[in-house]
């Protein structure tokens, strides 16, 4: 076991590999009384298609067996229910799948050995049923209904089937309801198998607990379990440039919206690790479009911005920038984005203060267990390590990488989707 | 944890001095009775006060202000408890240990400015910040069909009871917009700095001396006010028939939102046996309702009951397609009927208590959190936490079927998703 602090936020984290690759990051804190728990896989929406171990033929599994199988992880053989049993100690207990990974987590106040061992026991332990799979697909068809009736999810799936030909981001988290209800037993104990081997899996834990026990139980539960290999999945080759420039959509909506997508490769900056170009790429949104923006304050005075929401997500060998608003003038403030593409200038004034502004985010965020776990949980899952430095590696950004940077995108490379009401 | 309270008589000072957290966070609260034709009308002049300042005149310069207090938080909202409106006023700020000495008393500074020294000059705000602010709230009540969810409960509501604060919408009201302009904002402003009840609550590591005199510098106020009028609904009688509407609306789910009044609770039944009620019918995913819609049923993906203890209510939601609407509403009133017969168990009455003590636990490590329970303590005299701990723990099944007993269902609500044919 291996401890890495936190520089700047009073913080330890240890982190240990077991012998069949699970990764377990314990960060016990003695003055909290809170914990939360989280036991994920690096397997989400996205992976549909993919060579099984042991096999030399590729299979295409249904779109949004990821989501599915989170569900059924619910049941167990023995019949007691995860919800049933944290209730018991009033615990909360949930799970959730992304495109990238899926977690399941549990969190409270009492109890937590007990609770960890019942969560190392449930998840590794599937029990599907031709039964149990029918009887989630109603449970799940509405939950995607209840989806497909919020205007924004709407439109970000619209943004994402513009950004992408062919990479499976295209396709919505949960799938659709004629996809769900082919999904088998055979395929769900498949994707598991595949999936859920602890060399693709970590834990992490944070808050109230004793490092000792923790990790005592983490190797009484998991040491046994194996290795099962990794799962052939083929790269995928997405093109450059966005799949459709410019579309109009129809929705029920009274307020227009827009979602622009901004799509990056990133081969020609490889000079860079991961990190190092995310928080760039996070500093040229925020100057350029952030509350302070001057950008903000001119569309804010035409009137023409009535909310505004962006974020980047990662996809193998891109970074893409989503930027989703409303307004009473769809097409002045696509122009006003466009042209903020075209003049991006940094200011140094500004650049230091949203330094300023991120460092003293990271310490607010070291006050409450489950900000911390979320914060660590990312960096895990995106960079795959604990990075003890980041207050430092936040200090070190400067405006000459910035704009060298900004020197290698395309900033045309852009889908644009205007959407209107229909009535 | 120390808390004290002191009496500056136009307003009333909690101080909660602790080294649990990294930052110190600062509510100021305005309370006075709820009028539905001031909703609109104070939602605009929250939003205008967070907008700009005489010294900060624009969104902007109010943000880079904020950003440079260290990432300082301010937030402002406004809600209703019983018979009143609230308007709280948050400013989160690291402690000055973790930025520089001052920051602190700036910090305040800037949270008086914001309260206390508005944009306005010829005794109104300024039109070209009126009309920005305005037409963003326009564009927020047009679009309020978006969340269905929300809408089914306004409509719901409409048809329970119109003229009761309980069917208010928070959000305000397009028509009521019309008639707000700069100089009736500005009067709207002066009586609610005038005739409001305040307190004011300061948590953190906190110099105790140092943050009275900073408070008493900076906080204007010199109006003594009382209020008689109590925070609790008045009853209505029970209704003879179940009132039942429907609303259609283009969508793929359908949404039921079920109003259930009760009535002759005492204050002990209302703080106690009437939660854990709540837990073991809808309130937690261990409830009747999770379990016998959901889980043996798979007729929904959420469905949840929560209580307005100030109102006398309980809500239930849930998402469901058309055709289960009436199966729905027979296992809905199956499983209070349950509940009035007493078929629970002392499994489901212990699971409902650990889930209250989870929370009493959580409470303590959270702010904001901590600061609401003295802020009802306050308000309508709640029990300490220890207090609340010992009495939850006693409650018995008996008193849990009297309370269930007091539950009637009163209105039904379906905004049906129907296809839109036009697509």
């Amino acid at each position: 076991m291996k401890e890495i602090k936190l520089n700047g936020l009073d913080l330890s984290t240890y982190v240990e590999t077991l012998a069949n690759g699970l990764e377990a990051i314990y960060i016990p804190l003695k003055d909290k009384k809170n914990y939360f728990v989280s036991y994920a896989t690096r397997y989400g929406s996205e992976t549909t298609t993919f060579t099984p171990v042991g096999s030399d033929k590729e299979i295409k599994v249904p779109d949004g067996i990821a989501h599915f199988l989170e569900h059924k992880m619910f049941e167990q053989e023995d019949g007691v229910d995860p919800f049933s049993y944290y209730s018991e100690s009033g615990t909360g207990a949930n799970a959730s799948t992304s495109f990238d990974n899926t977690q399941y987590i549990f969190y409270g106040t009492k109890n937590f050995e007990d609770n960890l061992r019942f969560l190392l026991k449930y998840v590794n332990e599937p029990y599907y049923t031709d039964e149990n799979v029918e009887k989630e697909k109603g449970i799940i068809a509405e939950e995607l209904k209840m989806y497909e009736d919020i205007p924004d999810w709407k439109c970000e799936t619209k943004l994402r089937e513009a950004l992408y030909h062919i990479h499976p981001r295209r396709v919505d988290i949960g799938g659709t309801v004629d996809e769900i209800m082919k999904i088998t037993k055979e395929d769900l104990y498949t994707c598991y198998e595949n999936f859920y081997s602890p060399n693709n899996m970590f834990l992490l834990m944070v808050g109230n607990f004793d490092l000792d026990s923790a990790s005592k139980i983490v190797h009484e539960m998991l040491d046994n379990i194996e290795n099962k290999g990794k799962p052939i999945v083929r790269k995928i080759c997405e093109p450059n440039e966005v799949y459709i420039k410019n579309q109009v959509i129809k929705l029920d909506i009274k307020v227009p919206k827009i979602g622009i997508g901004l799509k990056i490769p990133i081969e020609n900056l490889s000079e860079y690790d991961d990190l190092m170009l995310d928080l760039y790429f996070e500093m040229l949104s925020t100057l350029c479009f952030g509350p302070s923006s001057e950008f903000r304050e001119k569309v804010r005075n035409k009137k023409i911005l009535n909310s505004f929401y962006s974020e980047w997500e990662a996809i193998d060998g891109f970074r893409t920038l989503l930027i989703f608003a409303s307004t009473n003038n769809p097409d002045e403030l696509i122009n006003e984005i466009i042209g903020e593409f075209k003049n991006i200038s940094i200011d140094e004034d500004a650049f230091s203060r949203m330094k300023k502004v991120w460092i003293a985010n990271e310490v607010k965020m070291a006050d409450y267990v489950d900000s911390i776990e979320a914060n660590i949980y990312d960096d895990i899952l995106n960079y795959k390590r604990i990075i003890p430095n980041k207050l430092d590696l936040i200090r070190s950004l400067n405006i000459s990488d910035m704009n060298n940077i900004l020197k290698k995108i395309d900033f045309s490379n852009l889908a644009i989707i205007k959407f209107v009401g229909d009535k | 944890m120390k808390y004290t309270r002191k009496d500056l008589g136009s307003y009333k000072l909690h101080l909660i001095n602790t080294d649990k957290f990294k930052t110190v966070m600062i509510r100021v609260s305005f309370r006075s009775p709820i009028k539905k034709e001031e909703i609109t009308i104070r939602n605009i002049l929250t939003n205008m006060l967070m907008h700009s300042s005489k010294k900060y005149n624009t969104k902007r310069a109010l943000t880079i202000k904020a950003q440079d207090l260290y990432a300082a938080d301010l937030q402002v909202s406004n809600t209703r408890l019983g018979n009143y409106i609230n308007t709280d006023f948050y400013l989160s700020i690291l402690n000055d240990k973790y930025t520089e000495d001052g920051n602190f008393k700036d910090s305040i500074e800037f949270l008086s400015e914001v309260i206390f020294n508005p944009d306005v000059c010829d005794n109104k705000f300024r039109d070209e910040n009126f009309d920005i602010v305005k037409t963003t709230c326009r564009s927020a009540l047009e679009s309020i069909k978006e969340n269905t969810s929300n809408y089914s409960l306004v409509k719901m509501f409409e048809l329970f009871d119109d003229d009761s604060p309980c069917s208010y919408r928070m959000m305000g009201y397009l028509e009521d917009l019309k008639k707000i302009n700069s100089k009736n904002l500005y009067e709207h402003y002066l009586e609610m700095i005038r005739s409001s009840l305040v307190d004011i609550f300061v948590i953190g590591q906190i110099n105790e001396e140092e943050v009275l005199s900073l408070i008493k510098q900076n906080i204007k106020l010199d109006t003594i006010k009382k209020q008689r009028l109590p925070y609790l609904l008045e009853e209505k009688n029970m209704r003879g028939k179940v009132k039942t509407g429907k609303e259609q609306i283009v969508g793929s789910q359908s949404k039921l939102a079920i109003a259930f009044r009760v009535n002759g609770l005492s204050d002990y039944e209302r703080n106690y046996p009437l939660s854990l009620f709540n837990v073991i019918f809808g309130g937690s995913s261990d409830s009747k309702l999770f379990k016998v819609v959901r889980e043996e049923n798979s007729l929904c993906y959420t469905i949840v009951s929560i209580t307005n203890k100030l109102d006398n209510l309980i809500l239930v939601r849930a998402g469901i397609d058309n055709e289960s609407y009436d199966k729905c509403v027979c296992l809905i009133e199956k499983c209070l009927d349950d509940m009035k017969k007493g078929k629970f168990t002392l499994r489901d009455i212990n699971m409902a208590k650990e889930y209250y003590n989870t929370a009493l636990e959580e409470l303590e490590e959270s702010q904001y959190k901590i600061v609401n329970n003295y802020y009802m303590s306050e308000l309508i005299g709640t029990d300490t936490i220890e207090v609340k701990r010992e009495k939850m723990n006693k409650v018995t099944k008996e008193e849990i079927i009297k309370v269930a007993k007091k539950v009637t269902i009163d209105t039904i609500f379906l905004l049906e998703g129907v296809k839109n044919e036009g697509n």
